[in-house]
C-alpha cells in the first residue's frame, strides 16, 4: 500500500530534480511552483501540481541545450540574482551523464558484454586479432583452454580443444593426448579428421578406430580416402580410376557392409556441452563452431557416390549374365548405404543418383520376379529421392547462409557495435577538447563550447540508443546458446551460426579470396547513409540559423 | 508594441487579475480560480512577466513556511487589458450589429 504522503514526497522530489535540471533563469519560477506546493490541497493534486510544473521547467532546459548562452532569451525575473543568463552546462551535463551512465549500465548485463564482444568480432579478421569464425587462425582463448585442460588432464576438455585447433600439428597432439586419457574418445579420431597427417599416422587412427567401433563403416571410408589420396599424389593409376583399385575397392565394400554409419556428431554435441557448461565458456562463436562439421571425410563422401555408381554397374552386368540374386545383393547395398547416410547427415544429395537408380533397378527385378507390391514400394521410394535431396539441399542453404532476420540482426549488432565505438571516441575527445581548452579537471570550470555540448549530447544520445538497440538485436541469439548450455538443446545452433557467420564480416564488406572487399551492393548503402548523414547535418545546422536569426520580441514601451 | 499573444487562457488570467488590479495573487489561488493546471499557468505568467505586464514578489505569509511568489499586473499590464478587454466588448457587440439582420431573419 503506498503511504499517503508519499505523492507529496514525490512531487517534491520531482520539482527539485527539474529546477536542478532548469537554466538559471527560470529558477525562481520553479522555486515559486515548489513553494505553492505547501498550500496545495491533496497529496495526488500536488504531485498533479508537480507533473506541470516539471514540465514547464524541462521545456526550458530543452530549448536552453538547443539555444545556449546568448542566443536564448532570458525570462524576467523579479529576482536580480537571476536576472542575468546563467551557464546551460546543467542540463546538458545531466543529460549526457546519464545517457552514458545508463549505457554504461548495459554492461553489466552479461548478454549485453557478450552481444558488445559478438559486435567487435567483426574487427579480429581486419586487424587479425583472433579467430574467426569459419576462418582457422590462432586463437587466445582456446589456447587458454588447451593449457588448462592438459594441466588438469581434462580429456574431453583436450578433445573439445583438438577438433577446434586450426594447427593440424597441434590438433593431432591434442587428440592423441585426449584418447590417451579416455580410450572412450577414440572417435575423436573420427571428428578431428586426418587433413595434413602423414600416411603411416592416418593408418595408426583408422586401425585404432576400426577396433574400438568395428560396426562402423566410417573407418572404412577414411581408409578408402587415405588410399585415394595417396593414388592420385602418387600418380600410380589414372584420377577417375579409383574402383580399378583393390586396396580401395575392399575399404569401400567394407564401409558399405557395415551394419552402422556414425559420423559422432551426437556424442561431439553431447562432449561440447558438458565442457562448456564445466569451463563456464559463454563463448557464441566456441559454441557454434561445432555446427560447421558434417562429420564425414570430404572426399570419403564424394567416393560413396563413385563405389555405389559401379555397384550399380556391375550389378546391371550380372543382370544382363542372369544372376538376378547378385545384382539384387549389389542393389540392395546401394540403397541401405545410402539409406544409413540420410539417417545421420545431410548428406543424401551427394548419393541421390545412385540411390535413385538402386531402387529404380530394385524395382525393375520385383517387376520382373511378379512381385508387384515390392515394385510399387521400391517405385515410391524412387520418388522420393529427388524430394528428399532437394528438401536437404533447402536446409543445408538455410543453415549456412541463414534466415533474413539473421542477416538482418546481424546487421544491427554490427552497427550498433560500431556506432557505440565511434559515439565513446567522440565523447572522449569532447572532454579532452573541454579540458585542454580549460586548462582544469573541475567540473565547475569547465566551460564547454556549444559545439562541444552539442557533439557530446549527441555522442551520449548515441551510444544510449546504440546499446539498447544492441542488447535487443542480440538477445534472442543469447537465448539459443543459453538453450544449449543450459539443457544441451541444439536445435537453435544453426540459426546462431548463420547469425555469428554474419556478425564477423566488417560492415559492408564481403570475403573474397582471404581478404574481406567492399561488396558492390553495399556501396549503394553507402551511398544513402552519406546523403542521410548529410541531410541531417543541413537541417541542424538550419534549425540553428533559424533560431540565431530569427526576429526577436520588443518589449512594449 | 509586440505583446503576447492572447489566448482564451491567458484572458482568463487576465481577467482575475484585473478583477483587483492592486492585489497581489498567488499562483495556486490563480489556478484554482481559473481553473488552469500549474503546466498552463506557469508559462503564462512567465510570458507576461517577460513582457513587464506582470511584476512579481516573494512574501513570508508565516514563520517557518517558505516564502510564496505572488503576482500582480504592472501599469503597463493594466492598460493592455483594459484595452484589451475594451476591444473585445466593442468586437463583440459590432459582431451582434452585423449577425442582427441575419437573426432577424428578415427578407433582404
Amino acid at each position: 500500500m503506498i503511504p499517503a504522503a508519499a505523492p507529496r514526497s514525490v512531487a517534491i522530489a520531482l520539482l527539485r530534480f527539474a529546477i536542478w535540471i532548469a537554466p538559471h533563469d527560470t529558477h525562481d519560477w520553479g522555486h515559486a511552483m515548489l513553494n505553492e506546493l505547501n498550500h496545495v490541497e491533496g497529496n495526488w493534486s500536488a504531485l498533479i501540481w508537480s507533473l506541470g510544473g516539471a514540465g514547464v521547467l524541462a521545456k526550458h532546459a530543452i530549448v536552453a541545450l538547443i539555444l545556449p548562452g546568448a542566443h536564448r532569451r532570458t525570462v524576467s525575473s523579479a529576482s536580480e540574482l537571476f536576472d542575468k543568463e546563467g551557464p546551460m552546462r546543467k542540463p546538458a551535463f545531466a543529460v549526457i551523464a546519464s545517457c552514458v551512465a545508463a549505457s554504461l549500465l548495459f554492461f553489466l548485463a552479461p548478454v549485453f558484454r557478450q552481444a558488445f564482444r559478438v559486435s567487435l568480432a567483426q574487427w579480429h579478421s581486419v586487424f587479425h586479432v583472433k579467430q574467426s569464425f569459419g576462418y582457422p587462425s590462432p586463437d587466445p582463448e582456446l589456447d587458454a583452454l588447451a593449457k588448462k585442460a592438459e594441466h588438469n588432464q581434462d580429456a574431453e576438455a583436450l578433445a573439445y580443444a583438438a577438433v577446434r585447433y586450426p594447427d593440424a600439428v597441434q590438433r593431432a597432439h591434442l587428440a592423441d593426448e585426449a584418447v590417451h586419457l579416455d580410450p572412450n574418445l577414440t572417435w575423436l579420431y573420427a571428428v578431428a579428421g586426418t587433413a595434413y597427417l602423414s600416411p603411416s599416422e592416418i593408418d595408426r587412427r583408422v586401425s585404432l578406430l576400426k577396433q574400438w567401433d568395428p560396426e562402423n563403416g566410417l573407418s572404412h571410408l577414411f581408409a578408402a580416402q587415405k588410399i585415394g589420396a595417396t593414388a592420385t599424389y602418387s600418380k600410380g593409376f589414372p584420377l577417375g580410376k579409383l574402383e580399378q583399385n583393390p586396396s580401395w575397392e575392399k575399404e569401400m565394400d567394407a564401409a558399405f557392409q557395415s551394419p552402422k554409419l556414425d559420423n559422432y556428431l551426437d556424442r561431439q554435441n553431447q562432449l561440447d556441452h558438458r565442457v562448456l557448461s564445466r569451463y563456464r565458456l559463454d563463448d557464441p562463436f566456441q559454441a557454434a563452431s561445432g555446427e560447421e562439421r558434417y562429420g564425414f571425410p570430404n572426399y570419403g563422401v564424394w567416393e560413396c557416390s563413385l563405389y555405389a555408381q559401379s555397384l550399380l554397374e556391375s550389378g546391371q552386368t550380372l543382370e544382363a549374365q542372369g544372376d538376378r540374386k547378385s545384382a539384387f545383393e549389389k542393389y540392395s547395398a546401394v540403397a541401405r548405404f545410402g539409406q544409413m547416410m540420410s539417417i545421420d547427415s545431410e548428406l543424401t544429395f551427394f548419393m541421390s543418383k545412385p540411390l535413385k537408380g538402386a531402387y529404380s533397378r530394385l524395382g525393375a527385378l520385383s517387376q520382373t520376379e511378379g512381385n508387384k507390391a515390392a515394385a510399387a514400394f521400391y517405385g515410391a521410394l524412387a520418388d522420393q529421392v529427388d524430394k528428399t535431396a532437394e528438401r536437404e539441399r533447402a536446409l543445408l542453404r538455410s543453415r549456412f547462409s541463414g534466415s533474413e532476420v539473421s542477416h538482418w540482426n546481424a546487421f544491427l549488432v554490427r552497427l550498433s557495435g560500431l556506432s557505440i565505438l565511434f559515439c565513446a571516441a567522440l565523447l572522449l575527445l569532447c572532454v579532452l577538447g573541454v579540458i585542454v581548452r580549460n586548462h582544469s579537471l573541475r567540473l565547475r570550470s569547465l566551460h564547454p563550447s556549444r559545439l562541444t555540448l552539442a557533439l557530446g549530447f549527441g555522442a551520449a544520445v548515441g551510444s544510449l540508443l546504440s546499446s539498447a538497440v544492441l542488447f535487443v538485436s542480440y538477445w534472442p541469439y543469447s537465448e539459443l546458446l543459453q538453450r544449449f548450455l543450459s539443457k544441451g538443446d541444439d536445435s537453435g545452433m544453426s540459426e546462431l551460426s548463420a547469425f555469428l557467420r554474419d556478425a564477423q564480416h566488417p560492415i559492408g564488406s564481403r570475403f573474397s579470396l582471404g581478404t574481406w572487399v567492399v561488396s558492390s551492393s553495399m556501396t549503394v548503402f553507402y551511398f544513402w547513409f552519406a546523403i542521410t548523414i548529410l541531410c541531417a547535418l543541413a537541417l541542424l545546422i538550419a534549425v540553428f540559423r533559424h533560431f540565431q536569426t530569427r526576429q526577436r520580441a520588443h518589449l512594449p514601451a | 508594441m509586440k505583446t503576447p499573444r492572447l489566448s482564451p487562457q491567458t484572458l482568463r488570467v487576465l481577467e482575475r487579475f484585473v478583477e483587483r488590479p492592486t492585489a497581489w495573487r498567488y499562483g495556486y489561488e490563480l489556478s484554482r480560480e481559473t481553473g488552469l493546471k500549474s503546466g498552463t499557468l506557469y508559462p503564462i505568467l512567465m510570458r507576461l512577466a517577460k513582457y513587464s505586464l506582470l511584476e512579481t514578489k516573494w512574501v513570508t505569509t508565516e514563520d517557518g513556511v517558505p516564502p510564496r511568489h505572488t503576482y500582480r499586473l504592472t501599469p503597463n499590464g493594466v492598460e493592455l487589458v483594459r484595452s484589451t478587454f475594451a476591444n473585445s466588448r466593442v468586437s463583440a457587440r459590432s459582431a451582434l450589429k452585423v449577425r442582427r439582420p441575419a437573426f432577424s431573419g428578415g427578407k433582404a
